[in-house]
């Protein structure tokens, strides 16, 4: 997927742009606050109708507009495909994708994979960010997978509520705990299946922006204990159904379940050390952009197509020498990305594609 | 401007109902209020007579005015089999599909959020019939969510020790359906129920 031409009205501090962007590394330059996120949360906007900093409709607006209005051409495996959306402050919104009023679930829709200065929180950060960046692609890829965690939630909240009320000598919570084990595998093994792949595709990425000699590791972290080493569908159930009956006494002083998927992590090593006490700030940034660029490859690997890269700042804090590996991989890259930098030093900025913007307008 | 009272308290008893709205209530107020009145009264009438006169049959628990029902009493129909649904009207489309067993109605639905515990619920009228030990296979048809499947699961130990077949309903595509169309979910339990050809 490629984006050919994006139309941008009265959005944020843009009031109009048009950009004709080039298929491969796209640059955007320029000193804080003069909208180069904006753009990208645009993009972002054209493919999922919300914007990833967790602004309203209102928020996006530019100030004394009445509403914004965005445009994007771009080819999907051999077709071009026009998409726009139209706010306006009356509170309607509509998404059209060719001439067509369609939603955010249609197949054709610009698909994107961003990455934020937040998104280091991916090594840093507490458990549940891994899990959450697990969820969200399996879920993408997955409508199984999608199913199976909604149904997870619901008997674990069901469960939860038993063990608050002391009632697991019920029948039916018997039942629930067949039902909770037997669905915890299954997510279980869909992530550990997708783990192996991700780690493949991840090292291999990591490898080519890093300098050679350092090295990482992916391991899907288990919230109870196995002894076998195959891992399957039986192995798991048992495993599971043995932890949970030893735990019987805590789980019931503590009220609330204590194993599952709902409390495991992705372990990230760096040199065999875990990343997230050994690895610095601009090794953890550059093993959190490796884990979105293997997502974008397992994205490509199933759907049969890459999304568009949409990377915000992620160069402050690497050296130079891990800027040019970094920016030299996505130039030649099969996808398309858009990449903001305020700082343009250690980058042949010459090769590359690049604007600067400046109050909202591109020069 | 303020209705007329009686046609008010029309308007607000007809707005209780499930799926009606206010315009929706108030047009058919002002329709009852244009009836002729014989019309007016058999409507009032047999909305007293259905409270009246339909309740539970006291074997299988689906909604009849003799009891038992016509299908309990029916000599021609197998007591062999019995499909368990969650409500009466449930029912009428496995009547449409020419099913000739018996019936168990649960007349309740089950939400696994609710409180309620599968286990409060009433199964003597169930061990009722399976103790007669002429029940071979029990048929669970129930929806196929996550509260049908607490439930069938719960049913399916209260039915063990009988010594019966418990079957459930199979999951899989809808005749006349599109397999492009289908979501994956359906269409991946269509192909694990797949039958030789």
């Amino acid at each position: 997927m490629k984006i050919e031409k994006v139309t941008i009205r009265n959005f944020r501090n843009i009031e109009k742009i048009d950009l004709t962007p080039k298929p491969g590394l796209n640059l955007f330059t320029g000193n804080n606050g003069q909208g180069k996120t904006n753009l990208l949360e645009a993009i972002h906007v054209l493919a999922s109708g919300s914007s990833f900093r967790r602004a309203t409709d209102f928020n996006l607006t530019k100030n004394d507009a009445d509403g914004y209005e965005l445009e994007s051409d771009y080819s999907l495996e051999g077709r071009r495909i026009n998409s726009g959306i139209r706010y306006s402050l009356d509170s309607t919104k509509q998404f059209v994708i060719n001439n067509k009023k369609t939603n955010f679930s249609n197949k054709d829709r610009l698909r994107v994979v961003i990455f934020t200065p937040d998104d280091l929180f991916l090594i840093k950060g507490s458990p549940s960010k891994r899990r959450a960046f697990l969820d969200f692609i399996l879920k993408q890829i997955s409508g199984e997978y999608s199913y199976n965690l909604d149904k997870y939630m619901t008997i674990l909240r069901k469960r939860n509520i038993f063990l608050r009320k002391e009632q697991t000598s019920l029948k039916s919570f018997k039942i629930v705990n067949d039902l909770f084990v037997e669905n915890a595998v299954k997510l279980v093994i869909q992530r550990i299946n997708f783990v192996h792949i991700l780690e493949e595709v991840c090292r291999y990425i990591y490898s080519q922006i890093n300098e050679a000699g350092s090295d990482m590791k992916m391991k899907y972290a288990l919230s109870f204990e196995i002894e076998s080493d195959k891992i399957n569908m039986g192995v798991l159930q048992s495993a599971l159904h043995q932890h949970i009956e030893k735990n019987r006494d805590e789980e019931s002083r503590r009220k609330k379940t204590l194993a599952g998927p709902h409390l495991e992590d992705l372990n990230v090593y760096y040199d065999r050390r875990p990343a997230q006490i050994y690895a610095s700030q601009g090794q953890q940034r550059n093993i959190s952009i490796s884990m979105k660029l293997a997502e974008l490859h397992a994205f490509h690997s199933i759907k049969g197509f890459y999304p568009i890269l949409l990377l915000d700042d992620v160069l402050s804090e690497l050296d130079d020498q891990k800027k040019k590996r970094l920016i030299s991989y996505l130039h030649q890259a099969d996808f398309q990305t858009f990449l903001t930098v305020v700082n343009t030093d250690g980058i042949k900025i010459d090769e590359i594609p690049n604007w600067r913007m400046d109050e909202g307008r591109l020069l | 401007m303020r209705l007329p009272r009686p046609l008010e308290d029309l308007i607000d008893q007809l707005q209780k109902l499930p799926s009606i709205g206010p315009k929706t209530a108030q047009r058919l107020a002002l329709y009852i209020l244009k009836l002729p009145s014989e019309e007016a009264r058999r409507l009032a009438r047999v909305i007293i007579d259905v409270q009246d006169k339909v309740f539970p049959c006291s074997i299988c628990g689906n909604l009849t005015d003799s009891d038992p029902c016509s299908i309990c009493s029916n000599p021609t129909r197998s007591i062999n089999s019995l499909c368990i649904v969650e409500e009466a009207s449930d029912i009428i489309p496995i009547e449409r599909t020419g099913y000739n067993g018996r019936y168990f109605v649960l007349n309740r639905g089950f939400k696994l959020m609710d409180d309620s515990d599968p286990a409060d619920m009433d199964v003597q009228p169930l061990l009722h019939i399976l103790n007669d030990g002429k029940v071979q296979e029990v048929i669970l048809a129930l929806n196929p969510t996550i509260d049908g499947e607490v439930l069938s699961r719960f049913l399916a130990t209260v039915i063990s020790g009988h010594n019966v077949k418990v079957t459930r309903l199979a999951y899989g595509l809808p005749i006349g359906g599109d397999i492009e169309f289908a979501d994956e979910i359906t269409l991946r339990r269509a192909l694990e129920g797949r039958k030789e050809f």
